[in-house]
């Protein structure tokens, strides 16, 4: 399968503002989390984008070949696996170990749970652990992520690969680890603007800073824009050279 | 990233001089080519080995004013900045048809340039308020870039981004020797760590310019000693390469060490833990 060049910057766009999106879904709790004084997950948005981003590009690469919504579908269910089970083993340390109710400070009741939140916040902190509404809305986030790593991956491949190693359905090894190592990292550089842009942490979709999700978008949309003009710089054929 | 979040403390060594050095960097990493199988190697790392000292002084400039998300942030990112840029610039060089020379000034101009649109994005859409945060990230992207192309011509021991035979010996290029073989995932956190841990470590109120950047120095070259280790199937010159990758490694960890003591109140050696609880 040829990917032609425009399909290309399109679909690394799309992928780096599906990527962008997401991080604003995942309660990303900082420093603060990480003694149990907030709530999210204790650590920055940078490693929790290296954890679920590269266990999403590793499923997305492993179905290479495959129909495109295989990709994307096994990006996303990688992504959103390594977020969950990040969320889980956060909260059984909450939960078990510091000893404290997972609970958000920024709603009253939980939107999805109706459970009441605000009597068992400790005083002074913004929260503890991972209620439900943050793990539901940390799993959405890893699979936006997901999605967006496979699809930029997909096209990178389809646009690389040699066609003799497609039609005699193998895997044009070099191309997979060019395509992987790009989609990488306009990964990487969508969820720090993306982290930039919630200021470091946030609870999920029912926090009040998910509102500011639209100036990300775009942030991410010219960032994306331009990695994708660049990738064309990786085309033999293209620019009229090879 | 409260305990620093008033711009940098003292400059003992000017931004200007550091970017020299950069430069140098990018310099002994352009000899590569003419020096042969060993020297070329050896030069490329150590050029990395300077643009890893340049990125962590721009580092300690920007992030001194708290990014709010913390340091290793924007590590990752310049790295991966870095990347896009390096291999599209390496790569087109060859795509292009151009001289494979030209491939690592392509390529830390392309980091730049994106690294430059990404932080006027954070500063006009974002609305970050960080006075040197363009200036910063593209400088910290082009160290990135070069510390990233160093470290992959020190492994291929070329520019080229596909193999080529100069003088009878056969050069695997980028792709094959970096890119296949994954090293390139190794460099992006690898070189992230080497370029973000100084200041990550150091900072605080008492951080001093010069104690951070010869943590810098021992970070850069452990990267350098590794980066030999890689190269043991591409490269004759490997054993050189950690070596004096190792070597320096001490030398500046030691100092590392003593600077810190002496900027300490007093050093002392708790011990273990004691067998009864004290009364």
């Amino acid at each position: 399968m040829v990917i032609d060049p425009y399909t290309l910057i399109a679909a690394v766009t799309v992928g780096g503002v599906l990527v962008g999106g997401g991080v604003h879904f995942i309660p990303v709790g900082g420093a603060p989390a990480a003694i149990a004084t907030a709530t999210g997950v204790g650590t920055g948005t940078a490693m929790l984008a290296a954890g679920s981003g590269m266990t999403g590009l590793i499923t997305a690469a492993a179905l290479t070949g495959q129909a495109p919504w295989l990709i994307l579908a096994s990006g996303a269910v990688g992504s959103m696996l390594m977020i969950c089970i990040t969320m889980l083993v956060g909260n059984l340390v909450y939960v078990f170990g510091v000893g404290c109710v997972p609970v958000s400070a920024k709603v009253d009741t939980d939107p999805i749970t109706k459970l009441p939140q605000e009597k068992f916040v400790t005083p002074g902190t913004e929260g503890h652990g991972l209620p439900t509404v943050c793990y539901v809305s940390g799993t959405i986030g890893g699979a936006l992520g997901g999605i967006g790593g496979g699809l930029v991956y997909w096209a990178l491949y389809g646009a690389l690969a040699n066609p003799i190693f497609t039609l005699a359905n193998r895997t044009d090894l070099s191309a997979a680890m060019v395509a992987g190592i790009f989609a990488l990292s306009v990964f990487f550089v969508n969820a720090v603007i993306a982290s930039y842009n919630i200021g470091g942490t946030i609870e999920g979709f029912h926090d009040p800073k998910f509102k500011r999700i639209p100036r990300g978008i775009v942030a991410c949309l010219i960032a994306s824009l331009v990695a994708g003009i660049f990738s064309l710089f990786l085309l033999p054929g293209f620019l009229g050279g090879i | 990233m409260s305990v620093a979040a008033g711009g940098p403390g003292g400059v003992a060594i000017s931004p200007a001089k550091i970017l020299g050095l950069g430069l140098l960097g990018l310099i002994l990493i352009y000899t590569t080519p003419f020096l042969g199988p060993v020297f070329g190697p050896l030069l490329a790392a150590i050029g990395a080995v300077l643009a890893i000292i340049w990125g962590a002084d721009t580092i300690r400039r920007v992030a001194s004013y708290g990014l709010g998300t913390g340091v290793p942030s924007i590590g990752y990112m310049s790295l991966a900045i870095a990347i896009v840029g390096s291999i599209a610039g390496i790569a087109g060089a060859s795509v292009l048809k151009l001289d494979p020379l030209l491939g690592p000034i392509f390529g830390f101009i392309l980091a730049v340039v994106l690294g430059a649109i990404v932080a006027v994005l954070c500063k006009t859409l974002l609305k970050m308020k960080i006075p040197i945060l363009i200036r910063g990230t593209a400088e910290l992207s082009g160290a990135a870039a070069l510390s990233v192309i160093g470290f992959s011509a020190a492994i291929a021991g070329t520019f080229s981004f596909a193999p080529i035979i100069v003088g009878g010996t056969l050069y695997l290029g980028i792709e094959q020797a970096v890119i296949s073989t994954g090293f390139i995932a190794l460099l992006f956190i690898l070189n992230t760590m080497a370029i973000q841990h100084p200041f990550n470590a150091c900072l605080g109120p008492d951080e001093d310019q010069v104690r951070t950047l010869k943590l810098s120095v021992a970070t850069g070259f452990i990267a350098m000693a590794i980066v030999g280790l890689l190269s043991v199937y591409t490269s004759k010159a490997w054993w050189l390469v950690t070596l004096i990758g190792a070597i320096a490694w001490f030398i500046a960890i030691r100092e590392f060490i003593d600077a810190s003591k002496e900027s300490a109140a007093s050093v002392k050696w708790t011990g273990l833990w004691p067998k009864h609880e004290e009364e």
